[in-house]
């Protein structure tokens, strides 16, 4: 579905990537995490055109879209939250829904039906006359969510979707996101810092460090790598 | 069963919603109607034409620079290069070219509408640098047109159209303008593209990461908002028969829209147009009873509506009493 090699970044004299790649199978959850400043969100950024990456090949279902604008690669299909939630604050919550299928051709009803779909989904149907800044940082994460999902993406890129979230909604939010795939048909790469969550939700987990890759392999393996516990957990 | 009760609630409840949405649009539609028509009649009923004649002229140029900083949060300083441009465009080939006026203001909204492209590169700027080079850019242009052989533009003198008086058809001509500014505004609050331009005016970069071709879609506001003061421009000239290359080009000519839409609201339909009348009725009666101080006093009636209506006024009402929400826009 994605694949990624080789990918390099850098800014000035800071090397952000340095040579990262992965495979994303379809309907699968792969599992990022790292330190803070390991480059998690520059991947995420590189991934889908907001920043140009030095080098390396980004292939959606085997097409390669690295260098391609970032509207051309939302329109192909890669959808992505934020780490800071980035709603559009005075559009009501049914409109962050409906411009978001703007690109895809669908009537008035069958837009409002995806939204109210996605809005009831993320428990914010009833508020969905409120200006989207009138949510908590939490419900926006939820509003991003929705918003990316209904414009039906074949990959989406969350990043760290828990941070700043209540337990009860990042409950709310691990129920949603493990049933994308087969729900929905969507492949997931799930940045976070919650190793639990990750842990439940990833069949394949990725560990970056300064800017590459540590280590890899299912949840279990990566919990137990020395390396990892030495870099990530700091024991 | 639960499926089709569900499928039934969703349509119950987009009736609903979709209800208001057309509502609020069809109030905003009466109040337009019912200023165009009011002013239509002025003429009719008066001799006494200046006053409306302005407040078309104002509610145009407020209205055209809302599409840009309503829909796209862009605040061109040097928005008055449309005008003045428009203004000469008509003059130009009215007087030099010896065009009837019909063709000569058609060159006016195209020659905009040129300006405007030619300025589109400017959009891929961040807004307040964007806002400034719009300013240093409106300053070349007059300094161009001030330096091109005096035959064509008349220089310093400016040029004055004497042979085309019509103060009647000028004046039906600013009311098409006005109408036709008004219009599209309604029309681009409803569609999908000015839903579009809100999202890119609140997060750009947000619009682009679900598909917004966000330099595109501003370009479409631009030359929307480039159109309608080349118009007024043009028309005015053909009302006051003459074009002063100081005035063309007056930086106040783009205070006084930044402040009469502020006044009225950002972003809201009608605002503009409010604010407007408001300002230009307040405007007009200090003139009339403080000749001296009037322009102290209209400056402190300005600054008062800045610290207590900071949205302006239709913003301040919908911000106070959401419940009106449901009816303006
Ligand atoms: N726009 C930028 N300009 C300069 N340096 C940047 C930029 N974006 C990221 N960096 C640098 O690249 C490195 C990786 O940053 P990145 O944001 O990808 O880390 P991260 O893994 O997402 O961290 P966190 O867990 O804190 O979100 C950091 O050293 C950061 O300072
Ligand atoms: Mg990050």
């Amino acid at each position: 579905m994605l694949k990624v090699e080789g990918l390099q970044k850098r800014f000035g004299g800071v090397a952000a990537l340095r040579g990262v790649g992965f495979h994303l199978p379809r309907r699968a959850i792969l599992g990022v995490i790292g330190m803070n400043g390991s480059g998690k969100t520059t991947m995420l950024n590189c991934i889908n055109g907001i920043y140009q990456p030095d080098s390396g090949s980004i292939r959606l279902d085997g097409k390669e879209i690295g260098g391609l604008p970032v509207h051309t690669i939302a329109r192909r299909g890669i959808g992505r939250t934020f780490q800071v939630p980035r709603v559009f604050s005075h559009l009501s919550l049914l409109d962050n829904l409906d411009v978001a299928q703007g690109q895809m051709g669908l009537s008035a009803a069958e837009r409002y039906e995806a939204s109210s779909y996605w809005l009831n989904k993320v428990q914010l149907f009833g508020l969905r006359h409120n200006f989207a800044e009138e949510l908590s940082g939490g419900q926006q994460k939820l509003l991003e969510l929705a918003r990316i999902m209904v414009a039906k993406p074949k990959v989406i890129l969350l990043d760290e979707p828990f941070a700043g979230v209540n337990p009860g909604l990042a409950q709310l939010l691990i129920a949603i996101i493990a049933e994308l795939p087969r729900e929905h048909d969507c492949s997931v790469v799930l940045v976070s810092h919650d190793l639990t969550s990750i842990y439940q939700l990833s069949g394949h987990v990725i560990v970056l460090n300064e800017g590459t890759l540590l280590c890899e392999g299912d949840a279990n393996t990566v919990r137990n790598d020395p390396a990892v516990i030495e870099a990530y957990l700091g024991a | 069963m639960q499926s089709a009760d569900h499928a039934a609630a969703v349509e119950a409840s987009r009736r609903q919603d979709e209800g208001g949405e057309r509502l609020r649009a069809r109030m905003a539609a009466a109040f337009f109607a019912a200023v165009i028509a009011a002013l239509a009649l002025v003429p009719v009923l008066t001799g006494n034409t200046s006053f409306a004649f302005y407040l078309m002229l104002w509610i145009t140029m407020a209205s055209a620079l809302n599409i840009v900083v309503g829909f796209t949060g862009y605040l061109p300083f040097g928005y008055v290069v449309f005008y003045g441009v428009g203004a000469y465009a008509a003059g130009i080939c009215y007087k030099v070219l010896g065009w009837p006026i019909p063709l000569a203001l058609v060159a006016s909204g195209v020659a905009g509408i040129c300006l405007a492209l030619l300025l589109a590169p400017t959009l891929r700027l961040k807004g307040v640098y964007f806002g400034i080079v719009s300013l240093a850019l409106a300053t070349i242009m007059r300094l161009i047109i001030a330096n091109l052989p005096s035959d064509i533009t008349g220089g310093s003198m400016g040029l004055i159209l004497s042979s085309s008086n019509n103060p009647f058809a000028s004046y039906y001509a600013m009311l098409l303008v006005m109408a036709a500014t008004l219009l599209s505004v309604l029309w681009l609050a409803q569609s999908a593209l000015g839903k579009a331009l809100k999202a890119i005016r609140d997060d750009d970069g947000a619009a682009a990461c679900i598909g917004i071709d966000v330099p595109r879609t501003r370009l479409v506001a631009w030359l929307l908002a480039a159109l309608f003061p080349a118009l007024a421009g043009g028309v005015e000239a053909w009302h006051t028969n003459i074009i002063d290359p100081e005035y063309a080009f007056h930086v106040l000519i783009t205070a006084k829209s930044i402040v009469y839409a502020m006044a009225g609201g950002f972003g809201t339909i009608i605002g503009p147009v409010v604010g407007a009348a408001v300002l230009l009725g307040i405007d007009h009666v200090i003139w009339q009873k403080f000749p001296l101080i009037n322009l102290l006093l209209l400056g402190l009636v300005i600054i008062a509506l800045m610290l207590f209506l900071p949205r302006g006024i239709v913003g301040t009402v919908l911000k106070r009493r959401p419940q009106l929400r449901r009816f303006i826009a």
